[in-house]
């Protein structure tokens, strides 16, 4: 609770801070913003009562919520020094990107500590709207424009379903309050309202779009290539932290009585994300547009955690999305100083780059097999945690499904590797700022430690 | 609680009923009893001298825009007040600091339009 009012004034001082010409001070004052709410998140670790007192049962601060806020907290921490081209680059605002950046994740905190599907919503919306705007933020670019067009259209149209979910639970349960409705499901179990399944459905909807859960994924590609890189990895790592704790509280919370129903649903949904994002991502000649369907084919791998609904539930949630987010943000980073000094973002651009960088092609390759899931990294033990917690319910079919396509993954991501190690290039060196180094180092240092001594955050719970 | 049925809605369905057959009769009145001219002239859609020329997508600066949305912006937000209004006596002093809080980053917003040079049509 502290963390949120927090971050929403600091976003507003940032934007204030932009009509001075001093720049670097922005990315300072974003940075300082983002340790600050980390402070004040791990400070109600110990004061479960906070919150409660000032938030009138709208939203709790327990212990998951708090290690979720760290997860997105520090998912943006090590992004922010990767926005130093927007400092530079005359037509960026970087005040403006990086106050909505801060409200975002003011969305992304309340998506993880609701107790309301009030809240949800709000939270929801904070953080799509963030995004739309951020998506479009190259006004000059057609393919950002049509990105930012195409996530505004179709996520407006996925909140109204969502929105209408709620409120046929409403019409079921006679409250927004997710204990409420789990006392209504428990009372009256056996004589539940139709409109309660319907309700639920569309609400999972909502959230599997938003999720980019097959067979809803389809804006993902288009919207993750066409966004600026900065944003795309901003998105591809936030919203899916947010969206699977969010999703996780909603059910196990509300609807445990109904598990059965909402099992099947996810079930199909996630070895439908997993065939449909790896398949794809085999397919592609872009590094972006591949990051785009791994992001797809990861969600997959989370929603068998979800659907599984066992007690290791929650820390493979939070493990896996650490371990993906900390990839993801290398895989960018790498990115980010490829496209800008190749202007591509192909495979073709990574050819030869292990002569060049070879620091940046080994920072990479360890995020690639983290991503793969090969042993001694993070990617590898979020995996495993996955599984376990399915085949603590005995969902064998899942964990293969899950496994097999995984071996998929293990195609896509290599290509890269093979590109940088194996290919001759143009001999163009890609030159990393002292702030990338420090990222990169940071990511990769964390990766092989997760992977080693899972035990450092996976007790945390 | 007040639980409300189907025919509870009777008078919405009539005061429709109304509206929609004033609007078909006194069409249909106005095309029955009115003078009808035809000439070529008169069938012009545009019938008031002026010749119409170009077509309507013509860009418009951008100014009229910004201050269309920010006049719905503010309106909304504005509206808040109403049910804070209506409802002061019994949120007591914690709902006026509340106002005061909400009042206070409503300002902000203003104060950064205007910083930003949003109202500045030189």
């Amino acid at each position: 609770m502290l963390a949120i009012s927090a971050l929403s004034v600091f976003g507003i001082i940032v934007l204030f801070l932009g009509f001075s010409n001093n720049k670097s001070a922005l990315m300072l004052a974003a940075m300082l913003s983002l340790l600050a709410t980390f402070g004040l998140a791990l400070y109600e670790w110990q004061h479960p009562e906070i919150t409660p007192a000032v938030a009138a049962g709208m939203m709790s601060f327990d212990n998951l919520s708090i290690l979720f806020t760290a997860v997105l907290l520090v998912t943006g921490i090590l992004l922010l020094p990767l926005s130093e081209r927007f400092l530079v680059d005359p037509k960026a605002q970087p005040a403006e990107y990086y106050a909505i950046l801060l409200f975002s994740m003011v969305g992304a905190i309340m998506m993880v500590t609701f107790d309301n599907l009030i809240m949800l919503f709000l939270g929801l919306e904070i953080l799509s709207i963030s995004l739309y705007v951020l998506t479009g933020s190259d006004k000059r670019n057609l393919l950002a424009n049509e990105a930012a067009l195409k996530y505004f259209l179709m996520g407006a149209f996925a909140t109204g379903v969502l929105l209408y979910g709620v409120a046929m639970l409403y019409g079921a349960a006679g409250s927004f309050s997710l204990s409420d409705i789990a006392l209504y499901v428990q009372d009256n179990h056996d004589n539940l309202s139709p409109m309660l399944y319907i309700g639920l459905f569309m609400m999972l909807v909502g959230m599997l779009f938003k999720l980019s859960v097959a067979p809803f994924h389809w804006w993902t590609a288009d919207v993750y290539t066409g966004a600026p890189n900065f944003f795309t990895a901003y998105m591809s790592t936030i919203v899916k932290t947010a969206g699977f704790a969010a999703l996780y509280k909603i059910l196990s919370v509300s609807f445990v009585g109904v598990y059965d129903y909402w099992f099947l649903m996810l079930a199909i949904c996630a070895v439908l994300t997993l065939c449909i994002g790896n398949l794809t991502a085999t397919a592609q000649q872009s590094f972006k547009r591949m990051m785009a369907y791994s992001g797809v084919s990861h969600a997959g791998y989370m929603l068998i955690a979800v659907a599984s609904f066992s007690d290791k539930t929650p820390e493979a949630i939070f493990f896996y999305s650490l371990a993906y987010s900390i990839a993801t943000i290398t895989a960018f980073a790498a990115l980010m100083r490829v496209a800008d000094t190749k202007g591509s973002a192909d495979f073709a651009a990574f050819y030869g780059l292990a002569k060049t960088n070879p620091f940046l092609s080994f920072a990479l390759t360890v995020s690639m097999l983290s991503l793969a899931g090969i042993p001694l990294t993070a990617g590898f033990m979020g995996k495993l945690f996955v599984f376990m917690s399915a085949l603590e319910q005995g969902h064998v079919a899942l964990v293969v499904a899950a496994v097999l396509m995984s071996a998929v993954g293990v195609y896509y991501y290599l290509r890269v590797v093979i590109a940088m190690y194996m290919r001759e290039g143009n001999g163009v060196a890609v030159t990393l700022s002292p702030r990338f180094r420090v990222v990169l180092i940071a990511t990769t240092v964390l990766t092989i430690l997760l992977g080693v001594v899972p035990s450092l955050v996976a007790g945390a719970l | 609680m007040q639980v409300s049925s189907p025919q509870d809605y009777l008078p919405i369905i009539i005061q429709f009923a109304l509206a929609l057959g004033f609007v078909v009769l006194s069409m249909i009145a106005s095309h029955a009893i009115g003078p009808k001219r035809k000439a070529k002239i008169k069938d012009e859609q545009w019938e008031c001298g002026i010749e119409s020329v170009g077509d309507a997508r013509a860009p418009i600066s951008i100014k009229y825009f910004l201050v269309a949305i920010l006049f719905v912006l503010f309106d909304v937000e504005v509206i808040f007040m109403y049910p804070w209004a209506v409802n002061f006596r019994y949120l007591g002093w914690i709902g006026f600091v509340e106002m005061v809080i909400f009042m206070g980053f409503l300002l902000t917003g203003y104060f950064y339009i205007i910083k930003k040079g949003v109202l500045n049509w030189e």
